[in-house]
């Protein structure tokens, strides 16, 4: 019973999620177009994510320099170091890592304040009050996680570049011109397309289902803890899935 | 004027509604009255399509409510303002900003002529000095008071109010029951009071409507329920002499 049970409601947020997206397509084109509200939307998520990132991001720089700097060594290959830095950054780390860290503070917090929303009544006021609450509360924040997340991704790119000089600077005498030099040297064109161009999906994905399941939140205060941590779950699994699946397309696209 | 015809909502086994039928003349108050959890919010959400019955026509000065589009609906939905049971104030916004929300979607007025409503509104529930509160900030009866007048700002035909006083003492129940009265003699709407406290329901009632097993079983006068030998309209009363 409980198994069966189990996978309807798989199927149904399946089939829920799908219809919720294909609704936010149909709307997101129709006017009015509420710009203050998706504005307000990327400051206040660009803000609460900002400092985390930092700190990531640096980290992210850091241990991929200490860690790959040895195996480097062993081969006389260290002048390598600060491409593989930025190489790794901005293909996989970067944005894969700043997306789940996206989806644990934004979509969480997207899914517990809708679900809020919905249990005390507040969509269903806006809704009788002849203003479509999906336009006003899910198109707006859906819009606002899709523009927000590349350029939170950029911002960590960088971060954890100076992050790598930390790590470069441990073990070599380089200067900071030189490494940049180095860096430049490394990256191509199809390295940074791609990397960032998939933010937009994981930033989609995560306004998406955070929307989604605090928009159809049920049983009062539970079922708003439900839809945060649900929202991490699944937007963590979709980014990491669509991921592998972004990968293979960008190599068949830039096989070089 | 409001009318429903033969209104059946049920949720799984469960019979809500089981064949409502009632009409509520223009610019008079219907209470329906009735235990908690028996269907009174239901059968309000139902005439807003907030909850799609399951069978039964809902008609609006003659329009069927199920047969309108989203656009018609919506249109339609200006004319009524429904005070939700948690007031429902938009809690990311503060006062001024919730009772401004229809305002700014739904009329041509400017900044200057929005402000001057959003202050009246608030000077007549009396909360002239909340508007830059934020719904946290302010009591159950305070965010009733908010709730009312954020619905009547756009000077609505209708108007629903959802157990305007649960939740609140009696003597603020009291305060919300001549709000309402005050709301009626000002803006002459078509009112449905869903209640289960006989005050609210005596005070400001044309009919009463006493709901039980998922169909009226009182329709009347304040007067006559009063008088009614129904054993839970009795059992009503006496909570009043409590």
């Amino acid at each position: 019973m409980k198994l069966t049970e189990n996978i309807n409601n798989f199927f149904s947020t399946i089939g829920g999620l799908t219809n919720f997206t294909i609704r936010f397509f149909i709307e997101v084109f129709r006017p009015p177009y509420e710009i203050s509200e998706i504005r307000k939307h990327m400051d206040e998520l660009g803000v609460k994510t900002f400092s985390i990132v930092s700190i990531t991001g640096f980290i992210i720089g850091l241990v991929i320099g200490m860690q790959t700097q040895p195996v480097l060594a062993r081969f006389g290959a260290e002048m390598f170091l600060p491409g593989m830095i930025a190489l790794s950054v901005i293909r996989e780390l970067g944005p894969v890592l700043t997306a789940l860290i996206f989806a644990g503070r934004v979509g969480s917090g997207i899914g517990a304040e809708l679900g809020s929303m919905r249990v005390t009544e507040q969509i269903d006021a806006m809704e009788v009050s002849a203003v479509d609450p999906f336009r006003f509360l899910v198109v707006t924040r859906v819009v606002a996680t899709t523009l927000m997340l590349p350029l939170l991704t950029i911002y960590v790119d960088f971060i954890a570049i100076l992050g790598g000089y930390v790590a470069v600077i441990i073990t070599q005498n380089m200067t900071f011109s030189y490494y940049i030099q180095l860096v430049l040297d490394a990256i191509r064109f199809s390295d940074i397309i791609p990397g960032v161009s998939k933010t937009f999906v994981f930033g989609f994905v995560v306004g998406i289902v955070g929307s989604y399941l605090g928009f159809n939140a049920k049983k009062g205060t539970e079922g708003v803890g439900k839809a945060s941590t649900t929202s991490v779950v699944i937007s963590s699994l979709l980014i990491l899935l669509i991921d592998a699946v972004l990968v293979r397309l960008t190599l068949i696209i830039f096989p070089d | 004027m409001i009318k429903v015809e033969n209104l059946y909502k049920r949720f799984g086994n469960h019979v809500v509604l089981n064949g409502v039928n009632f009409s509520v003349p223009e610019g008079t108050t219907t209470v329906v009255l009735g235990r908690s959890g028996i269907g009174k919010s239901v059968l309000l959400k139902c005439i807003v399509r907030l909850i799609e019955p399951d069978e039964g026509k809902i008609f609006i000065n003659g329009i069927d409510v199920s047969e309108l589009s989203i656009r018609e609906l919506n249109e339609l939905r200006k004319d009524i303002g429904f005070l939700f049971q948690s007031a429902a104030l938009y809690d990311s916004m503060t006062v001024k900003e919730n009772l401004e929300f229809p305002l700014i979607r739904h009329t041509e007025l400017s900044e200057e002529e929005i402000d001057l409503r959003v202050k009246e509104m608030l000077r007549l529930v009396g909360l002239s000095e909340a508007i830059d509160k934020m719904p946290s900030e302010l009591s159950g009866g305070m965010k009733k008071r908010i709730g009312l007048a954020r619905s009547l700002i756009l000077h609505p035909k209708i108007m629903l109010y959802d157990e305007p006083t649960t939740g609140l003492d009696p003597v603020t129940s009291k305060e919300i029951a001549k709000l309402i009265i005050q709301m009626q003699e000002k803006f002459k709407m078509t009112n449905i009071v869903v209640t289960h406290d006989m005050v609210v329901a005596l005070s400001t009632a044309d009919r009463i409507l006493l709901l039980e097993n998922g169909k009226f079983i009182f329709d009347g006068t304040p007067e006559e329920l009063i008088k009614s030998e129904i054993e839970i309209a009795q059992k009503f009363l006496s909570t009043t002499l409590d």
